[in-house]
């Protein structure tokens, strides 16, 4: 286990809630004291430290911004990570994700005949997907505000799992609609 | 101290600037007055060589003793050279490296030797013009450019006898140009489309940092392919026997490019050439133009699509598109790219110098002039390695800020494994066969173990020039190998001291001298670093005392000619002063991190 996470390398507050003004500004901040530009004229072992630190900033600030990144951090953190199980379709997704496999099929088999119904269809799957994840995100942000009130930690990386779990399935399917929908 | 210079080192022409209390300076020819050194290297002789004007003047009556746009063969393999490229170039029978050779008077040269020459005829304009030796600069590669082509950019600075303090991306590097005209927060898009690369970079503006959010590119796109297709309106008036010429076929080209810069503002205007006394010629309009090209220009549009949506953003939340590179003084460009993004792109400063430009500001930041400006640059490709069934394994993904480290651990397959290869590759492609071979290694001496059981921690390490580093770890037995990723069509460290010391014809003198400038130069930078140090964090007296002493025969030594003597002592002064250095960058971080040592993270 690492002794600095990446909340203490950018002097943050050890919460899954991040103020994003306050998350840009260590990290220009800290940028600004330690970026290799900045160290050119200093010895190897100067020019050295520099990259390391730096890209131990760039780590912690591309972990910490994005609220998904941020969660599956938090999970690793308390010893839990989604892990190759999860291939498991979360079961609130089954149906809409047979639903949307049929319809990529489809897509796919019909291609040349290039139906217009099919796509429109398959263009409400996505819009419902988007929605879905948007819902999540705001439930990902509950559960964060959640930790901050000192509640039992057990329940809340339980659903903290299950949520990220579900925004993983949706976001693969997306890419996969959006695959289909750009050709 | 002597300045570093900024280096754009074009396809079609390269430039020098720096940067001083009066501004931005582009270095022009003493002679002509001009600010580009066409990027053209014409051989009279195995050992004698024009470049330049001198160089282009001779591309039709000498061309394949003439190499044009050797930019496009940075890094690559013969693998990789296309049909239409054999036949305008003469190249060498394919080595074991596979590395790309031209022959020319039945000497062979790599492309880095090549660009090595363009970069040591900048240098003797500024001897020229400033009566200044140029040792170290900033160069600057397009944006897209891989792995391999950068390490060959770095390996061409090394022949001219440069010292490449940094490698920065052209689109990058003209927005510095830009951004300090105009100092003001804001998303930006870069539109650079070159001589024979395309870049786009959407970058964010925040009291003075320069981030960038994503680039994208084709470092197989620009101004050389417009060239190609109206030059075939050309080619198709001849016969197959004078097809064969590379002589002819440098001329079509020549006149195709002139005709393409005439309609930047005529509407219509003769495209045409006389070879050997025959003339061949036709009429060409705008408009026929533009229908030609416009298949070219729109092949832009995907990577700038890419490149938004990678950044998150739409075209209606930029506030400002910066046009660069010669290719976008043409009319249809500007139009398509005012479509594009819904608005009046900028066009103020001139885009065949605002990449040099940009590298002189950046050349003024790493010297430590400027304290205001800093970019935070991204890796355009994506990093990993091959795993099982031919598939790449991303270890980093593209837009990754750099510098970067990352790690991932892997295992064995078989048995009583005892050694495992690793295939480093860099592109966006799922099958490894699709993206871009860049290094193989081998790592050794593994404990035999049952299939699954070794951990192998791979680290991908990109650096601030975005040259990428690659060490195995056996985590299980704590043994641990670190490999040196060697680029597939790379020179080889030995390979290039060896062109270094025949450049040097042996002239004991030169080298001599040089070595006295480098290491004065080093010593004179050291010196300024620790001055600065002590001003602001005075050490304790002890520490003071040895540093001053240091400093006292460090500088009685620069007024002597005894190199090594001048090395010696200033490595003698970088010890006394790294505890120093140390506490400056501690108390930086202890800012941030309370009581703790960063060291520790990674």
């Amino acid at each position: 286990m690492n002794s600095v996470d990446h909340f203490q390398v950018l002097g943050l507050p050890r919460s899954p809630v991040v103020d994003d003004a306050s998350l840009k500004r260590a990290y220009y901040d800290l940028n600004r004291r330690l970026h290799p530009d900045r160290h050119q004229t200093g010895s190897a072992a100067v020019q050295e430290e520099s990259l390391q630190n730096t890209a131990a900033v760039n780590d912690a600030y591309r972990t910490l911004r994005d609220p998904i990144e941020r969660g599956l951090y938090w999970l690793s953190l308390h010893g839990e990570n989604l892990g190759a199980n999860n291939n498991r379709v979360p079961p609130e997704l089954a149906a809409l994700v047979f639903e949307v496999q049929e319809q990529l099929e489809e897509i796919r088999d019909t291609r040349r005949s290039g139906k217009l119904a099919e796509v429109t269809a398959l263009q409400a799957a996505r819009d419902d997907i988007v929605e879905r994840c948007a819902v999540l995100e705001i439930r990902l942000q509950e559960n964060f505000r959640l930790w901050d009130t000192g509640g039992d930690a057990a329940p809340l990386l339980a659903d903290l799992k299950s949520i990220l779990s579900a925004l993983a399935y949706l976001n693969t399917l997306l890419r996969d609609v959006d695959l289909v929908l750009e050709k | 101290m002597e300045r570093i210079y900024g280096i754009d080192l074009g396809t079609t022409n390269s430039l020098i600037a720096y940067a001083d209390k009066d501004g931005l300076h582009v270095v022009r020819d003493p002679q002509t007055g001009s600010a580009l050194l066409p990027s053209v290297v014409s051989f009279l002789s195995a050992e004698d060589c024009v470049v330049g004007a001198a160089a282009k003047a001779r591309a039709s009556e000498h061309a394949l003793e003439t190499i044009a746009s050797v930019k496009r063969f940075m890094g690559l393999g013969m693998e990789h050279v296309s049909e239409a490229d054999r036949g305008q170039f003469a190249f060498a029978p394919e080595s074991k490296s596979g590395i790309v050779r031209f022959r020319v008077h039945g000497r062979d040269f790599t492309a880095p030797e090549i660009s090595a020459y363009i970069l040591k005829a900048l240098k003797q304009r500024v001897k020229d013009v400033l009566g200044e030796d140029v040792v170290r600069v900033v160069v600057t590669v397009p944006a897209y450019f891989n792995d391999s082509q950068r390490q060959a950019t770095r390996d061409a600075g090394r022949l001219a006898g440069l010292e490449v303090l940094r490698l920065v991306n052209e689109p990058t590097a003209a927005s510095l140009a830009y951004g300090l005209d105009q100092r003001h927060d804001g998303t930006v898009a870069v539109y650079d489309l070159g001589g024979g690369t395309f870049d786009i970079s959407i970058l964010k503006l925040h009291e003075g940092i320069f981030e960038v959010l994503a680039t994208n590119g084709d470092t197989r796109l620009g101004g050389d392919d417009i060239d190609r297709v109206i030059a075939q309106l050309l080619v198709d008036k001849l016969s197959a026997e004078q097809r064969s010429h590379p002589e002819i076929l440098r001329s079509a080209l020549a006149a195709a490019e002139a005709a393409k810069v005439r309609l930047s503002d005529a509407e219509s205007t003769t495209l045409g050439f006389t070879y050997d006394g025959v003339r061949v010629e036709r009429t060409l309009t705008r408009a026929e133009f533009e229908t030609l090209i416009s298949p070219i220009v729109e092949r832009s549009l995907a990577p700038c699509r890419q490149a938004l949506k990678d950044a998150g953003l739409k075209p209606q939340d930029l506030d400002e598109v910066v046009l660069v590179g010669g290719s976008t003084r043409t009319p249809l460009v500007r139009r398509l790219v005012e479509e594009f993004f819904g608005r009046k792109p900028h066009v103020e400063l001139n885009p065949d110098e605002v990449v040099a430009l940009g590298a002189a500001v950046q050349a003024g930041v790493l010297s430590g002039a400027n304290k205001d400006l800093l970019l935070l640059d991204v890796v355009p490709l994506s990093l990993g390695i091959e795993t099982v069934g031919g598939v790449m394994e991303r270890i980093i993904d593209r837009n990754t800020t750099i510098p970067a480290i990352l790690r991932q651990e892997f295992t064995t397959f078989v048995d009583d494994q005892t050694a495992v290869d690793f295939h480093v590759l860099q592109g966006e492609r799922e099958l490894v066969q699709d993206n871009r071979s860049l290094a193989r290694f081998k790592l050794r001496g593994l404990h035999p173990q049952p299939a699954g059981l070794p951990r192998i921690e791979v680290t991908f390490m990109i650096d601030a020039n975005g040259i990428l580093n690659v060490t195995a770890r056996d985590k299980a037995t704590g043994h641990e190998q670190s490999i040196d990723v060697k680029p597939s069509y790379g020179l080889t460290d030995e390979v290039v001291e060896q062109m270094l010391e025949e450049s040097f014809d042996h002239a004991e003198d030169d080298v001599a001298a040089r070595l006295l400038i480098e290491a004065r130069n080093d010593a004179d930078g050291i010196l300024r670093a620790a001055r600065k140090q002590m001003a602001e964090y005075s050490p304790p007296p002890a520490e003071q005392q040895g540093i001053d002493a240091a400093i006292a025969i460090l500088e009685e030594a620069m007024r002597g000619t005894d190199y090594n003597h001048i090395r010696d002592l200033t490595d003698e002064l970088k010890k006394v002063t790294e505890p120093l250095a140390h506490r400056i960058m501690e108390s930086a971080i202890k800012l941030a991190v309370e009581h703790k040592n960063i060291a520790d993270v990674v």
